[in-house]
């Protein structure tokens, strides 16, 4: 079986033969799925609800650990370290931010990760100052963390994670809920970290989003990984679309029934498919400007 | 503790005659069992109890679940046990009966340690059985029938719903801390546990009484009840013997001062040593089990 294979020290996360079944009511939440991302990947994890997106990404850091297979990230095996251990590898990102906020002041929240993983106070200060500046809770850094506003909460939640600095970050649903700006910042951040090197693995449901932003997407369906590709090729792929249940971004969407079949690309974000009618209409007129010259 | 640990105390569900009791027929024994278990020092009859309970979980088809929850008898009942036999809960003088190293050990507590065991397993197991046995709807309905307010009745239900909720919800948030490198226990783990717990808990509240109140919750009138609750003459007889029993026992054992058999039973030296041995073993082996997971974890 693929346990025979060796694995592989370059990727960041390698998945083998991975199987979980939840103990509750002998639930599989995952068949076999095989799965490799190799450093400074950004991916996208798509499927229907129950399709196990979750269980997959628990099994990252060691919340779950495989009933049958191995999950090996950054190095390290899953099943023999602990999730505190696993800690310093991969952050995780919970959905929903009440779930980890318990600190006095916004600060001591985002400080508490670093903290148990052992960085240094002067480093744990600059990592903190940098989380601030750039998801913009300089006005926040002293507030309870349950007296700011959701989408506030949400970006807490998430520069917490971000302070510790894993090589490897997860994201379960980060957009969902939350408002433009949010959504905004979270964008950016999934640039900046591309730029820094950090693998992401990000679970969503919010198809613009990873259309925008990742550059290979897992697509699941009743416990299984069925495809793996580019946004482009996967949204295209309108049989697995209806097969699955999902929908692409209605940008492109519209692409697939006006401009693809005139030879246009399957725009993933409206600026995309701005640029190529802008083209089309330029060439037009042009067109239309040549002829009416002849004549 | 594992998030997927399974809900330790739920209703199993079944068609077992036990389940089809009546509700309060069953709420009867249970109230008489804490009343006779908690009059009487006579360890006859707390046993017997205990023995009688125990009996009816394979009837009602909960064995495992019951002998799962009842696991939490071992540290309660091995601490309990060893403390009385070097400490006991009884007026000096004390007999000693053995010596291992410098522990004393001591006969007299020992029946008293037998009777608080008996009364705690005994209860405990009549009230898992109710637990383990009946939909909580069904409770709620039967108090109403009694006329308990109904505004009583809903925060008694809700609240028993709420413990499930909860119990989750902790589960996802000491994964979530764990993410963040927290250590799983001692007292740096209490905070960042706890604080969203509670804060969850106020929020879900408030939110579900805003909720209950603009679907007219606090209306007058009567109100219905999707599950059906039936009183057959069967359940009568079950709870009127239970009542009449547990009454009558309990009646007897406080005007002979609690029954207790203390006198007549004797233990030998050797029986309190085995007693020792089995129970400090037991309660060193829980406490080094529970050490040995918090470093695993
Ligand atoms: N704690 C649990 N105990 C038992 N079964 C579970 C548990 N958590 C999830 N499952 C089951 O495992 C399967 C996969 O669930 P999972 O949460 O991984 O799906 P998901 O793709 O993340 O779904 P969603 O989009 O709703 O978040 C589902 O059938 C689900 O019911
Ligand atoms: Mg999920």
């Amino acid at each position: 079986m693929v346990e025979s294979t060796p694995t592989n020290p370059t990727l960041a996360i390698d998945v083998r033969g991975a199987r979980y079944v939840y103990p509750t009511g002998n639930v599989v939440a995952l068949g076999g799925v095989d799965l490799q991302v190799a450093h400074g990947e950004i991916i996208g994890i798509i499927g229907q609800n129950g399709s196990g997106k979750t269980t997959l990404t628990k099994l990252f850091n060691g919340l779950l650990k495989p009933t049958a297979g191995t999950v090996i990230v950054n190095g390290v095996d899953t099943a023999k370290h602990s999730v505190q251990q696993m800690a310093a590898h991969v952050g995780y990102v919970f959905q929903n931010p009440n779930h980890q906020l318990f600190a006095r002041t916004v600060r001591m929240e985002l400080e508490f990760g670093p903290r148990n993983i052992g960085v240094p106070e002067d480093e744990i200060t600059e990592r903190v100052d940098e989380v601030v500046e750039f998801f913009g809770l300089q006005e926040f850094i002293e507030e309870h963390p349950y007296r700011v506003s959701f989408p506030v909460r949400k970006l807490v939640g998430i520069a917490s994670i971000v302070a510790m600095r894993p090589p490897i970050i997860i994201f379960d649903e980060p957009s969902t809920g939350q408002d433009h700006n949010t959504t905004h910042i979270i964008n950016g951040l999934m640039r900046r970290l591309r730029e820094r090197g950090t693998t992401v693995v990000c679970v969503s449901h919010d198809m613009p989003l990873l259309a925008d932003v990742v550059e290979r997407v897992i697509v699941m369906k009743s416990t299984e990984v069925i495809a793996d590709a580019s946004p482009r090729e996967v949204f295209a792929d309108q049989a697995l679309m209806a097969r699955t249940n999902l929908q692409a971004p209605q940008v492109t969407q519209i692409a697939l029934q006006t401009v693809v079949p005139l030879g246009g690309p399957v725009a993933l974000t409206p600026a995309e498919l701005a640029a190529d009618i802008a083209q089309r209409r330029g060439k037009s007129a042009r067109r239309g400007r040549t002829s009416s010259v002849a004549g | 503790m594992s998030m997927q640990a399974a809900m330790p105390i739920a209703m199993i569900p079944g068609n077992s005659i036990i389940h089809r009791i009546n509700p309060l027929a069953k709420l009867v024994w249970v109230v008489g069992y804490v009343i006779l278990a908690f009059s009487t020092q006579n360890i006859v009859i707390l046993y017997s109890m205990a023995l009688f309970a125990l009996l009816l979980a394979p009837i009602a088809g909960v064995t495992k679940p019951l002998l799962k929850g009842a696991l939490i008898l071992v540290p309660v009942g091995s601490s309990l046990l060893a403390l009385q036999i070097i400490a006991p809960a009884v007026e000096r003088p004390w007999t000693a009966v053995d010596q291992i190293g410098p522990l004393v050990l001591y006969g007299d507590g020992v029946y008293y340690g037998f009777v608080l065991l008996g009364r705690i397993v005994a209860s405990l197991l009549m009230a898992l059985i109710m637990v383990m046995t009946t939909h909580p709807s069904d409770l709620f309905t039967s108090f109403a029938k009694l006329k308990v307010p109904y505004t009583l009745n809903f925060m008694l239900a809700m609240t028993l719903q709420l413990i499930p909720v909860f119990q989750r919800e902790v589960g996802i948030i000491m994964s979530a801390q764990k993410s963040r490198g927290m250590k799983g226990t001692g007292f740096s783990a209490v905070l960042p546990s706890f604080v969203p717990v509670f804060v969850g808990a106020i929020e879900r509240v408030q939110q579900l009484s805003i909720s209950l109140e603009s679907r007219g919750f606090g209306s007058d009138g009567i109100k219905t009840s999707y599950r059906q609750v039936r009183g057959r003459a069967s359940d009568w007889v079950v709870g009127i013997v239970g009542a009449v029993v547990l009454i009558t026992l309990s009646v007897v054992a406080i005007t002979k001062g609690t029954w207790s058999l203390a006198n007549e039973i004797t233990f030998s030296p050797l029986f309190v040593l085995i007693t020792f041995l089995i129970a400090a073993t037991l309660f060193a082996g829980v406490i080094l089990a529970a050490i040995a997971f918090s470093f695993k974890k």
